[in-house]
């Protein structure tokens, strides 16, 4: 594959660092802002997350005594790199940023586990016991969702495969564009509930949120972090609600598009927002946490279940 | 004499070398120790550089190899003498065996230098090295038998090898009576074909057997042949013995055994079931093998979840592993039995490698319990290092190699599951979950040895000697190698071998004379497809590379723009200790937290699974025999009642 | 043909795999193995056999004679071949089994499979 100087502006601007920065930092004060005002609360202003992240920028770094310092200060940031190609990979309607040609659903669901693992192996290198608990209980959340997850790209690559079988994004992203978002197909509404349960969890926010659990453990594998690690740390949770959200629009709402890039992202952006107001802010506001072995089951029983649901009607041609 | 005249001599001259290597450490190394080290390392680098060539020769420049041992070729259509016969499946396994071998001998030189009785081990280590290799390169099947059953002694031996530890005894007696249970199956085996056959050569039986599935004898052959193999290669349930035995033995010895002893049961396996029996077209036997793969792989990663100790979570690690391997295989279609054997081989370099890992901690602290380490990462970086990268392989994340030959088995299942049926998506799902659990246990070797509290006892461990690490190094350095140019791997390795496999009439020939397979097997041949279907999957490890990079170089420009006076790092461990406040959590609340206990969120919902599994892994040798008996037994009426 | 050998063989096979399965003194499951030895090394053995066929060794003289008959007059000899081969594994078999078996008395104090088991869960 030769260099094509387009890829820096795809890589750097759109699709890349600068939309998942933007992007991902706006999602997250919108989630905020609405969920202030679900609980009558006049909330922060918009750009909130921003100033988080600048302010932890500019803040002293202490690496703690146990700490091992490369793991601990490399961590953040290939979870960030990860979530970043993640969404490069993504097809947007019609739009590839590299032709659709170098990864699969499959390479997602890796993709997407790497910031969990670089979450879990910085909160080791941290060498807190509370990190400990921290890093055991998202490890537990990620064998949680991973489950229904990988049952609801199955059927999704049964749909989208028409006779066969497919893990293609871009087979998925041409199907809808033939045959109209993938939601509108009645047999694959469990699979994107399941989809929309998983997400919450992916990002751990309420009522999944067992990891970090503020009130009990202290941010878990965060609790030593500090200064600009944390920060990167915390726009990786942004960005993971960004690409998380459009994971599942590539996935169900995808369609043909206006044929304009510039529109298709605008497009794009608004069913992400959608998705995180269903998946994450009104699910955080109506409930509360979740303890971790209940989270297991909830995964394992209801969310697996409604994926499962989708899968044997998608198998049967549904 | 040119190269390809030379080369054909090479397989039998690469066996035995390593045998006569075992004979003359016996006779001159027994005092000194450098002269037995410089045999045994002058005969493991003869034999590697052999099958080196063999390798060249065969898989790059698509030759075969037969070679009649003392000149008695086929008389009549007859094979009366032991015939070598090497094509791309051979050579491929044969890489494996001595790559593992060369590595683990030079680890040795430094790791067993503690140890007694010197002499022994390399003895013992270069029988095992050869009989393995011997086996994935003979052609007479009784041969194999030979040679498993020299592999047998020299695995018991060399777990035993540290008496003084704990349960190394038992750990050899047990693999003692599973192996000759093993063993026994096999030869019944054997004795049935040759009462039908009336010869020992696998590929003239092969051209015998065709067709002949319907008769009870070779169903009855085909069901010991399976079990026999089956045991060597540790699948489930015939797997107890192996997390026994890897437990036991020193860590460069569980490194030859998941590096190569069950891969040769492995090999066998492929061998029986797709060129000697030609069952694998049958929807029945690959519905067997792919639901002991699927077993497999779920029993041993849940097993590992709740393991104590470092050598026996990798242990059951590797039991999950060869279920991906026997899982892969048993689909039946080219892409399977290419996923699976990228499997075999990439479980070869990062078990290798993990069992390096779990030998270098064990060099520098004395121990294996994962509840009585913590903190190495600062005491052996290097260590820690290679340890991550084998981690990450072994669980599957890109660029690594066990995730691409993880992707290639999930695309073989899930494009099995269009002609085979619904019941291979939930094989695929399992496959996919059992990779996140694989995960999971990692992460907990991760925590409880190199990360989290660092214990006093271990204030004066020092990083493992330079010898130690080179293999290790190599291996780490091959599973990058081999994850990134994962098409190259494909093409020039793979796909020369999975062609072997499917290419009955071809083996036959080759051994027996051009036209044998036409005359005798006739109408009843089988032919396999050897086309590759895959799901659509794509994945280029090259442009995620590249991505990453500018990323990378990007975020670090960013980062150093801004650093201007704001923001200053601060080591506490290398300043003042007013810094070492913001170490959340005392000493005593570490020791609530160790490694084993670390998913009870997940173990809660399962303790009932738990706790029968518990009481399967009885350590009652008896238990164990009634497991291997009873699955001979079903295995048997299965196939009696299905073909 | 020799049904009777047959029958002791798989008799032979079927008493070893109990003993390995029910006795739990380790020198009778290492007999169990021995057990399982004889029953292949009789069947294999058995397989050769022809029935009013003597040993597999002749002259020239006596292979032109065969050749006229047109029969088989000697027994197939690779299945003895074979038993050797078998009867020499198994022999090492036993020694190592109670060798082993010696060390674990020593180091266990007891030779019952119940209590041998610190490798476990």
């Amino acid at each position: 594959m030769t260099f094509d100087p387009m890829w820096l502006f795809y890589i750097l601007v759109f699709p890349g660092v600068l939309f998942c920065f933007v992007g991902g930092t706006l999602l997250n004060g919108l989630d905020r802002k609405i969920y202030a005002k679900m609980q009558k609360r006049i909330g922060p202003p918009i750009a909130q997350p921003f100033y988080d992240f600048m302010k932890l920028m500019g803040k002293e770094t202490i690496i703690p005594y146990e700490a091992n310092r490369t793991v601990y200060m490399a961590a953040p940031v290939v979870g960030f790199i990860a979530l970043v190609t993640t969404m490069l990979f993504l097809p947007i309607f019609g739009f590839h940023a590299f032709g659709g040609v170098n990864a699969d659903m499959i390479v997602i669901i890796y993709l997407l586990t790497i910031p969990a693992v670089s979450l879990i192996v910085g909160g080791a290198a941290s060498g807190s016991p509370y990190a400990g608990v921290g890093l055991s209980r998202e490890m537990v959340a990620v064998i949680s969702y991973e489950l229904p997850l990988v049952i609801v790209l199955l059927a999704v690559g049964r749909k989208a495969g028409g006779d066969g079988v497919t893990f293609s994004l871009k087979a998925i992203a041409d199907y809808q564009a033939a045959n109209g978002a993938l939601i509108s197909h009645w047999s694959m509404i469990p699979a994107a509930l399941a989809m929309l349960l998983v997400v919450p969890c992916e990002v751990g926010s309420h009522p999944f949120d067992v990891a970090e659990a503020e009130t009990e453990i202290c941010e878990g594998p965060l609790v030593e972090y500090s200064g600009a690690p944390l920060g990167v740390f915390k726009l990786n949770y942004y960005v993971k609600q960004l690409v998380c959200s459009a994971l599942f629009s590539a996935l169900f709402l995808g369609g043909k598009g206006t044929g304009m890039v510039a529109l298709d992202a605008v497009i794009f952006y608004l069913e992400c927002f959608v998705v995180t107001f269903f998946s994450t802010t009104l699910i955080r506001a109506i409930t509360a946490r979740l303890k971790v072995e209940q989270v297991f089951k909830f995964f394992w029983t209801v969310v697996a279940g409604l994926a499962l649901v989708s899968l044997v009607l998608a198998w049967y041609g549904l | 004499m040119n190269f390809n005249e030379i080369v054909v001599h090479f397989p039998a001259l690469a066996t035995m070398v390593l045998f006569l290597g075992a004979f003359l450490v016996t006779i001159f190394g027994g005092k000194n120790r450098g002269v037995r080290v410089f045999l045994a390392m002058l005969a493991a680098t003869c034999s590697f550089v052999m099958v080196l060539c063999v390798a060249k020769y065969v898989i790059i420049d698509g030759n075969m190899i037969t070679y009649w041992l003392g000149n008695w070729s086929p008389v009549k259509d007859y094979a009366i003498g032991i015939g070598l016969e090497v094509d791309a499946l051979n050579a491929f396994f044969a890489l494996l065996v001595t790559v593992t071998t060369y590595l683990s001998g030079w680890y040795s030189i430094k790791y067993m230098s503690r140890d007694e009785g010197g002499d022994y081990y390399y003895t013992l280590y270069l029988m095992l090295s050869g009989s393995v290799l011997g086996l994935v390169l003979t052609g007479d099947i009784f041969n194999m038998f030979v040679m498993i059953e020299i592999m047998t002694f020299a695995c018991v031996a060399l777990t035993a090898f540290r008496n003084w530890s704990k349960g190394s005894l038992e750990a050899a007696f047990k693999y003692l009576v599973l192996g000759s249970l093993g063993s026994t199956c096999t030869l019944s085996g054997i004795a049935l074909l040759y009462a039908q056959a009336h010869t020992l050569n696998m590929a003239q039986l092969s051209a015998f057997l065709s067709g002949t599935l319907n008769q009870p004898n070779v169903v009855l052959a085909l069901a010991l042949l399976l079990t026999g193999f089956g045991v060597k290669s540790y699948c489930v349930p015939f797997h107890f013995v192996a997390a026994d035995a890897y437990q036991a033995a020193p860590a460069s010895v569980s490194m030859l055994f998941s590096g190569m002893v069950n891969k040769a049961g492995v090999y066998g396996l492929i061998r029986v079931c797709y060129i000697i029996f030609q069952s694998m077209g049958l929807s029945t036997v690959q519905t067997l093998l792919v639901a002991i793969g699927t077993v497999s792989m779920f029993v041993g990663v849940t097993m590992a979840l709740s393991q104590h100790d470092f050598k026996r979570l990798l242990a059951f690690h590797s039991i999950s592993q060869i279920g991906y391997v026997i899982t892969a295989v048993g689909l039946g279609t080219a892409l399977g039995v290419a996923g699976g054997l990228y499997h075999a081989m990439n479980h070869t370099l990062f078990k290798g490698l993990l069992f390096l890992c779990a030998g270098a901690v064990y060099y520098a602290t004395g121990t294996t319990n994962l509840d009585k380490m913590g903190g190495l990462s600062k005491k052996m970086p290097q260590t820690c290092l290679i340890f991550l990268i084998a981690a990450f392989s072994i669980s599957g994340l890109p660029p690594f190699n066990g995730f691409v030959s993880k992707w290639t088995i999930y695309q073989a299942v899930y494009e099995k599951a269009v002609s085979g049926g619904i019941g291979y998506l939930f094989v695929a799902i399992v496959a996919l979950i059992t990779s996140v659990l694989t995960l999971a246990s990692f992460i907990k070797v991760t925590q409880s040895v190199f990360f989290g509290h660092s214990r006093e006892s271990f204030r004066d461990v020092k990083e493992v000697p330079g010898s130690m690490l080179v293999p290790m190094w190599i291996l780490a350095i091959l599973c990058v190698v081999t994850g990134v140019w994962h098409e190259q791997v494909t093409a020039k390795l793979l796909t020369p071998a999975t062609n072997a496999v499917m290419n009955v009439t071809r083996y036959v020939d080759e051994m027996m004379g051009v036209g044998y397979a036409a005359k005798y097997m006739g109408a009843n041949e089988v032919v396999y497809s050897s086309e590759m279907v895959t799901a659509g999957g794509i994945w280029n490890p090259w442009t995620w590379l590249m991505l990453f990079g500018i990323i990378l170089v990007a975020f670090v420009l960013v980062s150093a723009m801004g650093k201007s006076g704001r923001g200053k790092v601060i080591d506490a461990a290398k300043s003042d200790d007013k810094h070492q406040v913001f170490f959340g959590g005392e000493v005593a609340d570490a020791s609530a937290v160790v490694g084993s206990d670390l998913f009870w969120g997940f173990r809660k919902n399962f303790s009932g699974y738990f706790k029968v599994l518990g009481g399967i892994h009885s350590g009652v040798v008896n238990d164990y025999a009634m497991w291997a008996v009873c699955t001979l037994a079903v295995i048997i009426v299965y196939l009696n009642v299905v073909l | 043909m020799m049904i009777e050998n047959y029958v002791c063989a798989i008799i032979l096979l079927a008493l070893g795999m109990y003993m390995l399965m029910v006795k739990k003194n380790l020198i009778q499951v290492v007999c169990g193995l021995g057990l399982l030895d004889y029953g292949v090394n009789l069947f294999i053995v058995s397989i050769g056999y022809n029935e009013g066929a003597t040993a597999p060794l002749y002259i020239a003289s006596e292979l032109e004679y065969l050749g006229q008959e047109g029969a088989v007059y000697f027994v197939d000899p690779v299945p003895q071949a074979l038993t050797l081969t078998s009867i020499v594994i198994g022999a090492c078999v036993t020694a190592m089994a109670l060798s082993i078996v010696i060390r674990i008395g020593q180091n266990y104090g007891t030779l019952d499979a119940d209590k041998i088991r610190r490798l476990r869960g």
